[in-house]
């Protein structure tokens, strides 16, 4: 079951672009990863689904329910971390959690006590103290402690230290195994990578790439390197149509492979081959490779 | 009412609440007391002068020449300029919180991101700013009452009297704060917000004035929120202005509608 289901949703700004026909699908217990720039659409998009923007055409639907509409049933079972999350600077911890349990109507600061002992925030400094990172750790927090059946991050790790980032990842991964399901958006290319299960490429308010990460890889080939003896690169050898360079000197090839391993292997036999690597591409170049072939493209 | 989001919109405006309560306790305390004494040393022949008379009009809104007697004293406490500064800052500062002072802040997305229709989130403000406005007044009455029980020989006005001046009162900081959170429903800059409502009151206190001495201005003073709060007519008469305080109350009620419906249909995040 589809927990998030986005259909040609647009929102725009004016004559300002935020998202265009932007359709997605985030099933219910996935972990799933939404990469882009800054600028893309990301947070446009979130506001959309927690019911701030409403959309200019298509639809988006939480748990079934409209975005705008029912913002309010949706949001009792979300929680949201902001990408640029600024907290009421009288509050303590204790406050923000005394606050949010009062209007979700329930009790949440034994739960937020064990979250800010895991995370390391003293719940009784006011949030004017707080490091930003400090920050960031009670909005996790305040996201964590009712449990919610869906957790949307934008932009989580901004300032958090690399053991905390830890941390927090195998919390999610944890939440996600109960069955939660997870909206994490983000630039950075190695935690969705390390993190997620799926992921969404959205690029000047477009979904460019949406698939699981290791279909996502497969469909976009293997990265091969070929280190020629002797300079044989350069002497006459042509590159089979299957073969996609980016780098070519008399030493080295190195570029993409469509289609199965076998046939590479096969044109390479009794050339004169130093060394081999095939590999499926990480995030970082899929993500690369993605924005060249946008912006070459007419 | 969502009794979390109260409480959080309380403790907001806590602060602006206890510093202007407690400016216009005193300066209601220090008018009730020193006005006995005032009123001593203003002998009849004050009374008859046209500069005398001039300033106090200016000052009550009104032309109150033929009746210079302690009820122009006791109004002068509830019209005097350092009093209607206090009601009208409160006014306005507490009702361009929400949603402009949110949203400029940078908290709106957290605020919202709680399960909470924008109804629920409007009406807990709407009681917040009602609860600081009914503590402002009363303690602005309170000080009136001690001022006055502490003067040497205090001016007596019925309490009731002075009860339909507090409401007018009140009708008076509707209107204020009905036009202030309309102007914030539609910004997303508190400081922009508070400009705007700080000019309009300007602009209606100055025309009420002016409109003392200068027929043009008299014809447009209906424009002027100051014409609908003459507490020396009801202290003199003991009369309910209906229509001034229907008035004031209608617009007020009007303009925080308003405000509720356009807060309930525009896009809100952090900008």
């Amino acid at each position: 079951m589809s927990l998030i289901a986005l259909q040609a949703l647009t929102r725009r700004y004016g004559s300002r672009r935020g998202v265009e026909e932007v359709s997605l699908s985030v099933p219910e217990g996935s972990l799933f990863g939404f990469l882009g720039p800054n600028g893309a659409g990301k947070t446009t998009t979130i506001r959309v689904l927690l019911g701030f923007l409403r959309p200019t055409s298509g639809s988006a639907r939480v748990f079934g329910l409209d975005c705008w509409r029912e913002s309010p049933r949706i949001k009792a079972d979300v929680g949201y971390l902001p990408g640029d999350l600024r907290l009421y600077p009288w509050m303590t911890g204790r406050d923000a959690l005394r606050t949010s349990g009062a209007v979700r109507r329930c009790d949440l600061m034994r739960r937020g006590a064990e979250l800010a002992e895991e995370f390391g925030l003293d719940l009784h400094v006011k949030v004017r103290s707080l490091s930003r990172g400090m920050r960031q750790k009670l909005g996790l927090i305040l996201a964590l402690a009712h449990a919610p059946r869906l957790l949307v991050l934008d932009e989580p790790t901004s300032s958090l230290d690399p053991l905390v980032q830890e941390q927090l990842r195998d919390r999610l991964r944890r939440l996600s195994a109960a069955g939660h399901t997870v909206f994490f958006s983000s630039h950075t290319l190695s935690e969705v990578e390390s993190l997620c299960d799926r992921v969404a490429i959205v690029r000047a308010g477009r979904i460019i790439a949406d698939s699981k990460l290791d279909d996502l890889r497969r469909a976009t080939g293997h990265e091969v390197t070929i280190r020629w003896k002797d300079g044989a690169g350069a002497s006459g050898n042509a590159p089979p149509e299957f073969l996609r360079l980016s780098r070519t000197d008399a030493a080295t090839w190195s570029g993409t492979l469509e289609g199965p391993v076998s046939r590479l292997v096969d044109w390479l036999a009794g050339k004169p081959v130093d060394d081999l690597a095939i590999g499926r591409p990480d995030l970082e170049s899929l993500f690369r490779r993605y924005y060249e072939e946008e912006r070459s493209a007419p | 009412m969502n009794r979390g989001l109260f409480l959080k919109a309380a403790r907001e405006h806590w602060p602006a609440t206890l510093s202007f309560g407690a400016a216009i306790f005193l300066v209601e305390t220090v008018h009730a007391y020193v006005m006995p004494s005032i009123q001593a040393q203003f002998g009849a022949q004050w009374a008859q002068l046209k500069l005398i008379q001039s300033v106090v009009q200016a000052m009550l809104g009104t032309d109150a020449s033929g009746g210079m007697g302690p009820e122009m004293f006791l109004s002068i406490a509830w019209v005097h300029p350092v009093v209607l500064a206090i009601v009208w800052a409160h006014a306005i500062v507490c009702s361009t919180r929400m949603p402009a002072g949110e949203v400029d802040r940078g908290t709106m997305d957290v605020l919202l991101g709680l399960p909470v229709s924008r109804r629920e989130v409007f009406v807990a403000e709407t009681g917040a700013v009602g609860s600081g406005a009914l503590c402002v007044l009363t303690l602005a009455w309170i000080g009136n009452r001690i001022g006055g029980s502490i003067a040497s020989a205090p001016l007596h006005a019925p309490a009731s009297r002075v009860g339909i001046v507090l409401l007018n009162l009140l009708c008076l900081y509707l209107a204020v704060g009905g036009f202030g959170v309309f102007v914030s429903a539609l910004s997303d800059r508190r400081g922009k917000a508070m400009a705007v409502v700080f000019i309009a009151v300007l602009a209606s206190f100055l025309l009420n004035y002016l409109a003392q001495f200068w027929e043009p201005a008299k014809r447009v003073s209906f424009l002027s929120l100051m014409t609908y709060y003459r507490p020396f007519f009801i202290l003199r008469g003991g009369s309910w202005p209906a229509a001034d305080m229907a008035i004031l109350a209608g617009m007020g009620s009007a303009a925080w509608l308003a405000a509720g419906v356009v807060f309930s249909k525009r896009d809100l995040s952090t900008v």
